[in-house]
């Protein structure tokens, strides 16, 4: 189903407009943003993958195929925020260029602030913001991959794990990690040597899983660069999607989604009450000064707990 | 300093590929603390300023050695016009004559930054022009 395609310049200016609020909200102002019912959701695709691997590009052709059915396509791009200036430097775009001029679809950079799981701060609040505004499909390209970023899992409906040939040391590290929760596994610049090696690695360790009668991980060989493999990866996106609809539990996930977004706001609310603490306090004994800490989580932000600058 | 979670796009439009000065001050308005978006080389004036929309950014920071600089300035202010961001301030730098100065502020720059120019002066003038 599409909901129509482009947006006009009005709509780009409000959403634009609407992230930034978010993106610098505080719990209380982002709790306050929230309706009760959330916007019809889109189809979600989180994108990981070590640095390097090409993520964007491949999120650039993808989007080429995908906006052909007229689909709307929004793209969140996190990229790391550095822990000394708390500035960054967003990228992603610099891949992206060949759809970028395409009305129907929306790129927005976002930096990682002090999130410590591949994704931001305010990323289940920024998710919301854009299926508020109609898109067909809202993909999430996270930070590069590691253990931490299953929080993704808990956000998307199709997690697709890019790789590429000179992954080898990382796949021996993620044995047990990430390659258990992807749902589509791309070995991109698959013209390169040691492409094989990897795809026969990668199987091996998902063949683990046949059998439980879940849904066994497609691997895809492709060139984002050459445009190769991109049909293929869009096809197993869109049986990955049939399968959810048929075998996923709509409430389980609802409420998984949910559990992730008010961990997400807890953990937000216990960093502004540490800003909010003067140094001195860390010299009081540890219980005492946790107990009143806890007592200020409920405290109105007016007091003196400011937006972290 | 008012940069701290500014959000900044650092562009080249024009056709000339020497990226060295927008790297340096892309790097430097990072450690400053803004959020710095890079788009690559060789943009036109409507993708450019489509991107400012898009990334709601606070300020366009532009890099022209190819010295088109005074058409570039005013044919990308006036795009953002177009899209209603006229209050997205555009900054220029490169290899300009001080004898331009005054007509690309008069199109519309906020700011002309030159190689004489220290980086710290750069982002001290950045830095008032974007402060609230």
């Amino acid at each position: 189903m599409s909901r129509g395609n482009g947006l006009d310049p009005k709509q780009r200016r409000a959403l634009a407009q609407s992230l930034t609020r978010i993106l610098d909200a505080s719990v209380e102002e982002a709790l306050a943003g929230l309706a009760d019912a959330g916007p019809e959701p889109a189809q979600r695709l989180g994108m990981t993958g070590p640095p390097g691997a090409g993520k964007s590009m491949l999120i650039c052709r993808l989007a080429a195929r995908r906006l052909e059915r007229d689909r709307r396509i929004g793209v969140l791009a996190i990229d790391p925020t550095s822990p000394v200036s708390q500035g960054s430097i967003l990228g992603d775009r610099v891949r992206m260029e060949t759809v970028a001029e395409h009305p129907a679809l929306y790129v927005r950079s976002v930096p990682s602030r002090r999130a410590h799981d591949g994704l931001c701060d305010n990323i289940a609040d920024l998710l919301l913001t854009m299926e508020g505004f109609g898109f067909d499909d809202v993909v999430l390209e996270t930070v590069g991959v590691g253990q931490v970023e299953f929080a993704v899992r808990s956000l998307v409906d199709t997690v697709v794990l890019v790789l590429v040939p000179e992954s080898g040391d990382t796949i021996q590290a993620m044995k047990a990690g990430i390659l258990e929760t992807a749902d589509v596994i791309v070995v991109n610049k698959a013209d390169l040597p040691g492409a094989g090696k990897i795809r026969a690695e990668v199987n091996a360790i998902i063949r683990r899983k046949k059998g439980d009668g879940g849904w066994l991980p497609p691997v895809i060989m492709a060139s984002a660069t050459e445009d190769n493999g991109i049909d293929e990866l869009d096809d197993a996106i869109e049986r990955h999607a049939a399968w959810l609809a048929e075998h996923r539990d709509r409430e389980a996930t609802r409420r998984e989604r949910s559990r992730y977004h008010m961990q997400n706001l807890l953990l937000r609310r216990a960093s502004e009450v540490l800003d909010g603490t003067a140094a001195e306090s860390f010299d009081d004994a540890l219980p005492q000064l946790f107990d009143r800490l806890v007592a200020g989580l409920t405290e109105s932000r007016e007091d003196k707990v400011g937006r972290r600058t | 300093m008012s940069l701290k979670g500014k959000r900044i796009l650092i562009a080249k439009p024009g056709l000339d590929g020497h990226d060295v000065g927008a790297k340096v001050i892309a790097l430097a308005l990072r450690d400053a603390g803004a959020d710095v978006i890079y788009t690559g080389l060789r943009k036109s004036p409507e993708h450019i300023a489509r991107v400012a929309v898009d990334e709601d950014v606070d300020a366009v920071g532009l890099s022209i050695l190819s010295g088109s600089h005074k058409e570039l300035v005013s044919e990308i202010v006036a795009r953002l016009d177009d899209l209603d961001a006229g209050d997205i301030k555009v900054f220029v730098g490169g290899t300009i004559p001080p004898a331009d100065h005054e007509d690309l502020k008069g199109s519309g720059a906020a700011g002309v930054f030159t190689a004489e120019m220290t980086i710290d002066e750069v982002l001290a003038e950045m830095d008032r022009e974007l402060a609230p």
